[in-house]
């Protein structure tokens, strides 16, 4: 069989199929074909055949390049011949192509060569010119992305600020809560409604003022400005949270002016000002409480018209002698002749306010040492015991008696009062008449202190020494007044003790007499004066004694010599111890300085005298001399008496002339 | 003639006053009890609500005696023999003040409504020697106790809060004994007869001690009833 097959061998041709490939077959077995090529498009198929990369990658040899690509083309020729060969020279076009684009690759190749040494050439990138619309194109898109940006942060800077006034409002409501509570601590404070009073009246001391004292609390508007003025400066205040509205009536300051003015000159001048003291003494809690300062000036102002409301209304009510007046914001009432207490009101709104400028400056021209505390305490004083008696009312026992009547009207009953008893139970003093007992006695006082003061600077040789009691009542004080001779005072001492009333002084003296003196300083004068007087008689008697001289008499109320204007002189009698030398002392309430008046003996006219021979007539005293006792030395009376009496004592008798 | 004239006119004037009602009469009252163990409680309350808090509670100790008088009609049965109360008071802590000779009527209870009891009251100071003048008039003592507390005020009003105490057979203030382990509390207001206004601020005082203590009004006779 192979034989067979050997010898009758079929030439087989190899060729393109005739036909065209199938592209589909449809469902009733027919055959749809492609259809044939054309020659471009054949061409081209072919040509996607050819690998152009690997000629490209052996190009570094010219020759190996060319061979292959001769090769190639003489393959590509080839096949070319078999398929088209109709055409003459059909692939010189291609041919031509080709070699333009061999030339242009081997020239890119040699430059790229080139280019990779950078000896001979560099290459740099070409500056492109940008178009302008590209660039406000960029700008817009960058605008875009900043003003996102920017909502982003301004959005979060929102936030923050939100939450940060959130916790600042909070902690100004905790502010606001905290200082309410320290304003409750010292103020009446009640919610009506949606507001907050309070209430700085003195009624729930007492009062029972027609004017109420309500005022309201509010948050303060703007927090703000306490961080403001905390950062500022630390002294000033800080800005509370609270906001204290007061009625304007209150506002303001205003105080009253006690006054005693005898014709128009100003004795004693007190201004009552509530708000003065209260600055003093409280600094520190001002400081941390701004609105404790204007809640106390409206207090101030509301209890200065209460006390004036008052004073006036008893002003009007009482029945005095001399009826006080009433004229606008002054009360006048007298309290001795000629001179008067007046009470002025005052306050910032009513124009008062030069004023007080003036009357200041002149008080403290005319009465700034006479300046005294006790009216303004006084007058405290008076209103609030007036308030602690409209609240403390007696407590009943046993516990089912009434509440109300006093004590002393419970047993009114009991003890059956009389209509009299019954009456002085009634009997009320009134603010005003408490305080015209004691601007008396202020004045009384003054009258006094100054008649001891010019009676010490008047009178040097005794001693004038005065003691005033620190502690007294507003209508009774005491001075004790010693009478005594510098280097003497042991020897003697002269005291007497003057009781300061309202109307009337009473002056104890040292031998227990009482005396009681109406409110005219001369009365005083006159009886210091005698007591002066006294007082050198008595210092004599007791230096002498000491001396060993005799007393022969004493009066405090002598009799004889000329009459005095007030009193009676006192005297007394020394003899020397031997007898024979008598002073006599004579001293009157009016003289500056005791008279001396001395004797001796024997008489030197006795010798003479031939009819009385017996001895006993020498004995006689001669006349009284007076002794210019200013011609003696020493530095006051006992001094120049105990000289005077030493002297007389130890010389013989008969050398003495 | 001018002498006889003078007790007429006081007599005069006394209706008179009667008739225009000024004189307290009237004694609007409420009453209730505390025990012992929160009887502090209501004491601090009370400090803090009432008048004068600052000088602190006042105290009392008073000796009350209880006479009656037989009104002795020769007719009547009994029980229509009306007994007359009247109280003699004292206080023992305060021996100088004087005593208080003290006649209450009937309690009006009123209506529902009414906020308080209504009693008639008549208070009258006197001495010592009025235990022996009743005593004279033939008054025989009911009864007698001693009551010990402290007593607020407040306005108008008198709040007692006190503890009854047994007289001993000693009769000395020592021999003290406890009626009840309990505080005796009473509100109490004094006015001229035709003022029913402080009746309610005796209720809204009475409201502000909620639940500390009740102050109600109460029924006596119905109490006696029970008993």
């Amino acid at each position: 069989m192979e034989d067979f097959f050997t010898n009758n061998s079929v030439c087989v041709s190899v060729e393109a199929p005739a036909e065209n490939l199938v592209q589909e077959i449809a469902y009733d077995g027919q055959e749809v074909f492609q259809l044939p090529l054309t020659l471009s498009e054949n061409l081209t198929k072919q040509a996607h055949k050819i690998d152009w990369i690997i000629r490209e990658d052996d190009e570094n040899d010219d020759d190996t390049l060319s061979a292959t690509v001769t090769t190639e083309k003489d393959v590509e020729e080839e096949s070319k011949k078999a398929d088209f060969q109709t055409s003459s020279w059909p692939w010189d076009s291609v041919r031509n192509k080709l070699r333009s684009a061999l030339t242009e690759v081997c020239v890119l190749a040699d430059v790229l060569v080139i280019a990779k040494d950078k000896r001979y050439m560099v290459l740099d990138p070409v500056q492109q010119e940008q178009p302008d619309q590209r660039q406000l194109a960029q700008l817009f898109s960058k605008k875009r992305g900043l003003t996102a940006a920017a909502n982003i942060l301004l959005h979060g800077a929102e936030r923050l600020k939100i939450s940060q006034s959130d916790t600042a409002r909070a902690k100004s409501n905790q502010d606001f809560h905290l200082e309410l509570l320290r304003l409750r601590q010292s103020w009446t404070l009640k919610k009506i409604g949606n507001s907050i009073l309070g209430d700085l009246s003195y009624k729930s001391a007492g009062s029972r003022f027609y004017q109420t004292g309500i005022f309201e609390v509010t948050k303060s508007e703007d927090p703000n400005l306490g961080l403001s003025t905390e950062t500022t400066s630390e002294n000033q205040p800080k800005q509370s949270m609270i906001k204290v509205t007061i009625p304007t009536e209150l506002g303001g300051t205003s105080y009253i002016q006690v006054t005693i003015q005898k014709d128009q000159d100003i004795l004693c001048t007190t201004n009552l000002n509530l708000l003065h003291t209260s600055l003093i003494h409280s600094d520190h809690s001002l400081d941390a409480n701004p609105w404790t300062s204007k809640l106390e000036a409206a207090q101030n102002v509301l209890f200065c018209k209460e006390l004036f409301s008052q004073l006036a209304r008893e002003a009007v009510q009482l029945q005095a002698a001399i009826p006080h007046m009433v004229v606008g914001n002054q009360i006048t009432a007298s309290l001795f002749p000629g001179i008067q207490l007046s009470i002025h009101f005052q306050s910032s709104y009513s124009a008062g306010v030069n004023k007080r400028q003036l009357v200041s400056n002149s008080t403290s021209l005319v009465a700034k040492v006479d300046h005294n505390y006790i009216l303004e305490h006084s007058l405290h004083q008076l209103l609030r015991q007036v308030h602690l008696n409209n609240v403390g009312q007696p407590v009943p026992h046993p516990s089912s008696a009434p509440l109300g009547p006093t004590k002393r009207r419970r047993l009114a009953g009991p003890h059956a009062y009389d209509r009299d008893e019954l009456l002085l139970m009634t009997k009320n003093e009134s603010i005003l008449e408490q305080i015209i007992r004691q601007g008396q006695h202020v004045v009384l006082r003054l009258r006094t202190m100054f008649v001891i003061d010019s009676i010490a600077r008047e009178i040097r040789d005794p001693l004038i020494i005065s003691h005033w009691n620190v502690l007294n009542s507003p209508t009774l004080s005491c001075v004790k007044i010693i009478i005594m001779t510098h280097g003497y005072d042991t020897l003697q001492r002269t005291a007497l003790v003057v009781h300061v009333g309202e109307k009337t002084l009473k002056c104890v003296c040292r031998d227990g007499r009482v005396l009681h003196m109406s409110y005219e300083p001369q009365e005083l004068r006159d009886l210091i004066l005698c007591q002066i007087s006294q007082h050198q008689i008595n210092a004599v008697q007791s230096l002498a004694r000491f001396l060993g001289w005799h007393v022969a008499s004493s009066s405090a109320h002598l009799g004889l010599g000329p009459v005095e204007p007030l009193g009676n002189a006192s005297s007394c009698i020394l003899s020397s111890p031997s007898g024979n030398r008598i002073l006599s002392v004579r001293c009157g309430p009016q003289a500056a300085q005791p008279q001396v008046y001395l004797s001796t003996y024997p008489r030197h006219d006795t010798v003479k005298n031939k009819v009385l021979k017996d001895m006993r007539w020498e004995q006689l005293n001669t006349r009284y001399e007076e002794v210019r006792l200013e011609k003696i030395e020493g530095r006051n009376f006992l001094s120049r008496m105990e000289l005077l009496m030493a002297s007389l004592t130890c010389r013989p008798p008969m050398s003495w002339e | 003639m001018a002498s006889n004239q003078n007790p007429i006119s006081a007599i005069d004037m006394l209706t008179s006053a009667l008739r225009s009602n000024i004189i307290p009469n009237q004694e609007y009252l409420l009453q209730g009890s505390v025990i012992d163990s929160s009887a502090e409680v209501l004491h601090n309350r009370l400090r803090g609500l009432c008048d004068a808090a600052e000088t602190g509670p006042e105290t009392f100790h008073d000796h009350e005696m209880c006479f009656s008088l037989k009104a002795s009609s020769p007719g009547g049965t009994p029980q229509q023999q009306q007994s007359f109360l009247l109280r003699v008071r004292r206080a023992l802590d305060h021996p100088e003040y004087p005593w208080q000779l003290r006649y209450l009527g009937q309690p009006e209870l009123g209506e529902k409504n009414q906020p308080t009891v209504l009693r008639s009251c008549i208070d009258i100071a006197c001495t010592p020697n009025v235990v022996e003048f009743l005593s004279e008039l033939g008054c025989r003592i009911e009864f007698e106790y001693v009551l010990k507390g402290y007593l607020f005020r407040k306005g108008r009003m008198k709040v007692t809060m006190s503890k009854i105490f047994r007289m001993g057979q000693a009769k000395s203030p020592d021999s003290l004994e406890a009626m009840t382990g309990s505080y005796l509390v009473e509100l109490s207001l004094l006015a001229p007869s035709g003022q029913d206004a402080v009746a309610d601020e005796i209720k809204v005082f009475a409201e502000q001690l909620r639940p500390l203590v009740h102050l109600e009004k109460i029924d006596y006779r119905r109490l006696q009833s029970y008993s």
